[in-house]
């Protein structure tokens, strides 16, 4: 079982990675919509492995040489867990992109303009271009 | 750094410090010698609340049976709150209400997406909210949390299809209705054990009224029924807390 083991930590660290590279794009992104899009993607992405490391970690744990003995009633608390965990996962997976969406439209209606060039951005000019009178 | 900033991060690494600090005279999990576990009264609910209400979930022993009159009046609380933020705020003028009708009618021929994740999330929302209400004799949960939750599913209809859709299923006099008739059956679960001659909210005299029970199981069905009490008026001014806060704001239907 230590094979299970190592994928779920492997998981696990996995989705932290996510996580990291969410919240550095959340600060570093230069508008909402793509701070959004960071988000959005890092959040479900990395909450979803995150949980499947766990369930991992559940079926692992599992006294095997037990049950390979018979005693299949020590399956039943685990598998139980995992399906609730699995469950958790599957409501993120269809509410997380869902209020990014929700977030982006709600940005749109009130009129907030993507950052589409530099040329757009009026807090750091480049110093090539001369600004219009 | 601006100077503020540097003062607000010294009063959080203080304050943090402080707590982090403090953590370390808690008594362990479950200790047994902790002192919320060492007065009479505590002992008791621990080792009799079994036995006299046949409630594994000892919280909510406590919380629905042996202090019923705080539960009953948190549920008074929740129940004025509704009622004053619908008298400071009210629905909105009539004008206000067709701004809302017509944003939503706009919203809805745009955004499939937000409607469809609402109706696949509400039937097992509104499922699970009964289930938690049901099951908070025997783990957590009960008529706060399942009313939440269910008050939630109205929340998520309004937000994903607007305010009408929403208030076409569950009105605000309707809400109004629900919030009074949980206080109502809280209460009267009360006076029901006044009127049979014992003290108010003394449920196990009900095991008169209701069939096939003893003292004991009467109190462990009475606070399923103070629960759904509790539940109704969670649920209703939930949602009339939002109608009235979103409906005169921006006037946007939806999201």
């Amino acid at each position: 079982m230590i094979i299970l083991q190592i994928t779920g930590a492997i998981l696990v660290i996995l989705g932290l990675v996510f996580f990291l590279g969410a919240a550095v794009g959340v600060v570093r992104f230069p508008d909402f919509y793509s701070r959004m899009h960071a988000a959005g993607k890092g959040d479900t992405l990395s909450t979803i492995l995150m949980l499947l490391g766990i369930v991992c970690f559940l079926i692992a744990d599992v006294p095997w040489a037990a049950v390979i003995h018979g005693d299949f009633s020590l399956l039943v608390e685990p598998i139980l867990t995992s399906i609730k965990v699995l469950m958790i996962a599957l409501l993120i997976m269809v509410t997380s992109p869902t209020s990014t969406h929700a977030l982006m439209q709600a940005g749109y209606d009130s009129g907030i303009k993507p950052h589409l060039s530099e040329a757009d951005d009026d807090s750091t000019p480049s110093d090539e271009e001369t600004p219009t009178p | 750094m601006a100077p503020m900033k540097i003062v607000a991060l010294i009063t959080v690494i203080i304050t943090g410090g402080l707590l982090l600090y403090a953590t370390g005279d808690f008594p362990a999990w479950g200790d047994p010698l902790s002192p919320a576990n060492n007065s009479a009264l505590s002992r008791h609910y621990i080792e009799q609340s079994r036995v006299e209400t046949a409630v594994p979930n000892l919280v909510t022993a406590v919380l629905a049976d042996y202090r019923g009159y705080d539960t009953m009046f948190e549920t008074v609380v929740v129940f004025v709150a509704g009622l004053a933020i619908l008298a400071v705020l009210g629905q909105g003028t009539s004008r206000e209400r067709a701004a809302i009708q017509r944003s939503a009618e706009r919203y809805q021929e745009r955004d499939m997406i937000n409607i469809m994740t609402a109706r696949l999330i509400v039937p097992v929302l509104q499922l699970f909210s009964l289930y938690v209400l049901a099951h908070g004799h025997y783990s957590p949960g009960g008529g706060f949390q399942g009313g939440v939750m269910f008050g939630a599913s109205f929340i998520l209809i309004a937000l994903a299809g607007g305010l009408p859709e929403a208030l076409s299923r569950l009105s605000i006099p309707g809400a109004l209705l629900l919030a009074g008739l949980g206080v109502l059956l809280y209460g009267g679960t009360g006076l029901v054990c006044m009127m049979l001659g014992q003290n108010f909210l003394d449920y196990h005299i009900l095991h008169r009224l209701l069939p096939a029970t003893d003292a004991v199981m009467a109190r462990y069905h009475a606070m399923l029924i103070v629960e759904i009490g509790v539940a109704f008026t969670v649920t209703a001014i939930m949602f009339i807390i939002y109608a009235a806060l979103s409906s005169r704001g921006r006037m946007t239907g939806g999201l």
